[in-house]
């Protein structure tokens, strides 16, 4: 109660009011922009939480977070190109709705279907955080080197279309972790006598340069492109009727969003494809779904807003990513010397109530905005490309140079920017090789510590039934797309 | 299960990168004996190739992969883009972080079509100056002056 008290204290504080406010408005702001991403997002606004205590940057960077999703909303619907992926459904029925001069009723919709997601996953997330973690208090070493090879084997499902290349990606991005000083052997690996890698690799350039410096050079590509743009008509919200219709959608999406957000590695992009089906199978109009049936706004945003709070889950309890952000956030923690586990629970209880405070009041400050203000962010996406991405490219190179001061991490945002584009062309996608980087040094360190554990007996991992039960589900998600293909062949 | 060729090239060139990653890890330098305790250094990382070989492995056979169509050549504004960003790198150790990136806004935003210099210029002072005031005074960052500041001073 202490701790919860405390954290609402701090919560109160000015400064602390003013940084959920501005993580917001900048969540939405970014969030809106074409192509830029709640993950390009948080990455490029990471550096300025370096100066700021834990406490302070994991609000700042969940209210970005929450307020990012629902801002990918708005391009979605008023120029059919989502600002985030987990948009992307959004804009089947979104964008139609807004052509035909219903953009208010779309956006207002989204605004309060992803509040509702948004608030539910964060009570989700308070009741199911401490149980999770209460559970993991009993976890050793061998469990968590099975959970985070179970969080690596999930890559399988993110990003691309190929399970084989994201592992290839996570694999990568496991081996960008080994790099630098081997602790318990003083032993240098990969660093070609470059004293900066010592440390290993820094990841705000990285992810920087994955993200925002890889999707100029994407942007560079397509320039040319006409996007068309519909005009924003007098900003009319969704009607009492609208919400009855949507409200057993909301709901649903609700539940299936957040569930989908706690699984490691699935995210708000696959929560919104999926419940933009459940949606629709389960609407008595299903005939109006593609021409701008506004339940199909309502499942997807409100199952994306839910993934957020879900995806916090096996971030803060166990120190598993569930999402690409939260690889970001959980990045962003260590930097801060924080590392999230089940450990926060009792050690810094008011971190916790503090990042629960401030999603809740994320998810109400962008319903608010969202109402009063869609046509004010609905401008933003009007930004000429040519103002925009340049712009993105100098805050990348400050954010990349700040934390460290150093023009060695400008050059390795660079480098990983031009990998990002070439990973692209190439069919892979970026979100792996994050989830492998930050997640690489908790398997090496848990691997070397389970197998001190066991006398270097690597057949002692089967002797732990928690062990035993993750590998064998990391087996079956594995092998499942394809047995899944076999079947298919052995049936055609 | 047939890989693209481009699938293909895209595995060949994994293996390679494989080979010549594990081959750096026996350079590592060697621990004694007696400080050894659990793995060494460079198992692990060896572990990690290993599966990305296999994996690479998996794209060649065409295992697991839909099949990938060649990516289309890369638009002469990419390149020109990159040139712009080298040009920025050397315009920072020149004339400085701030001057730079001033320089950069106006004709990065001129490369990709805006025409008005009046605009660019105004939006490009509008974003250095914030973000000198906001990384500069606020947080105390301190960037580097370039060369010509060094001649100057």
């Amino acid at each position: 109660m202490d701790a919860f008290l405390s954290g609402l204290a701090l919560l109160a504080e000015p400064n602390m009011l003013f940084l959920v406010f501005a993580g917001t408005v900048l969540g939405i702001v970014v969030g809106a922009l074409p192509g830029i991403s709640g993950s390009t997002t948080t990455a490029l606004l990471l550096p300025l939480t370096v100066t700021m205590s834990p406490t302070a940057a994991i609000a700042f960077l969940g209210s970005i977070y929450c307020a990012a999703n629902f801002g990918g909303s708005i391009t979605a619907i008023l120029i059919n190109t989502p600002g985030d992926p987990s948009a992307s459904a959004t804009a089947f029925d979104g964008y139609p709705l807004a052509a035909r001069g219903e953009a208010g009723r779309a956006l207002g919709m989204s605004a309060v279907a992803s509040a509702v997601g948004g608030i539910f996953s964060v009570f989700v997330l308070i009741v199911a955080a401490p149980l999770l973690a209460r559970m993991a208090y009993q976890f050793g070493p061998p469990e968590y080197f099975a959970l985070a090879v179970f969080g690596l084997s999930m890559v399988a499902a993110i990003g691309g279309d190929s399970p084989v290349k994201n592992l290839l990606a996570g694999a990568f991005g496991v081996l960008l972790a080994t790099v630098g000083l081997d602790l318990t052997t003083g032993v240098e690996r990969f660093t070609f006598g470059v004293y900066a890698l010592s440390d290993g690799i820094e990841f705000i350039p990285v992810l920087i340069g994955l993200f925002a410096i890889a999707e100029l050079l994407e942007q560079a590509a397509q320039r040319g492109t006409v996007q068309e743009y519909v005009r924003l008509n007098a900003v009319k919200l969704p009607s009492l009727a609208d919400f009855r219709k949507c409200a057993k959608s909301i709901l649903l999406s609700s539940g299936i969003g957040t569930f989908i957000g706690v699984l490691p590695a699935l995210g708000a992009t696959t929560a919104a494809l999926i419940c933009y089906n459940e949606t629709k199978r389960w609407s008595k109009h299903k005939e109006e779904f593609g021409k701008g049936a506004i339940e199909g706004v309502a499942g997807p945003e409100a199952a994306n807003n839910a993934a957020v709070g879900g995806a916090m889950v096996p971030t803060l309890a166990l120190g598993i990513p569930g999402s690409t952000t939260t690889a970001i956030i959980l990045a962003g923690l260590i930097v801060q010397g924080v590392r999230p586990g089940p450990h926060l629970f009792t050690e810094q209880p008011t971190l916790l109530y503090v990042v629960f405070g401030s999603m809740f009041a994320a998810n109400l400050l962008y319903l608010v905005m969202g109402l009063g203000a869609a046509k004010l962010f609905a401008r933003i996406a009007l930004v000429p490309a040519a103002f925009l991405w340049p712009s993105v490219f100098v805050l990348s190179v400050v954010g990349a140079y700040a934390p460290n001061q150093s023009m060695a991490d400008v050059w390795t945002m660079l480098v990983f920017g031009v990998l990002g584009f070439a990973l692209r062309r190439f069919g892979f996608s970026p979100a792996p090789l994050i989830m492998g980087l930050v997640l690489g040094k908790l398997v090496e360190e848990t691997l070397k510590q389970s197998l001190l554990i066991f006398d270097h007996n690597w057949l002692m991992f089967l002797s732990r039934p928690v062990v035993v039960v993750l590998f064998l589900i990391t087996a079956a998600g594995l092998s499942m797309p394809l047995m899944a293909r076999v079947w298919r062949r052995l049936r055609s | 299960m047939n890989a693209s060729r481009t699938d293909r090239w895209v595995g060949i060139v994994t293996l390679g990168f494989c080979a010549a990653v594990l081959a750096l890890t026996f350079r590592f330098d060697e621990v004694p004996v007696s400080l050894m305790q659990g793995l060494g250094a460079e198992l692990f990382p060896r572990l990690v190739i290993v599966t990305m070989a296999v994996l690479a492995v998996m794209i060649v056979l065409g295992v697991g992969v839909s099949a990938l169509a060649p990516p289309p050549p890369i638009p002469p504004m990419v390149w020109q883009t990159g040139a712009v960003t080298v040009a920025f790198m050397a315009a920072v150790e020149l004339a400085g972080m701030w001057i730079a990136c001033l320089a950069f806004l106006i004709g990065l935003g001129r490369l990709w079509g805006e025409r008005s210099l009046l605009r660019l210029a105004a939006s490009a002072l509008a974003l250095t100056g914030a973000l000198y005031l906001l990384f500069v005074r606020v947080l105390g960052v301190t960037f580097q002056p370039g060369l010509l500041a060094g001649l100057w001073s």
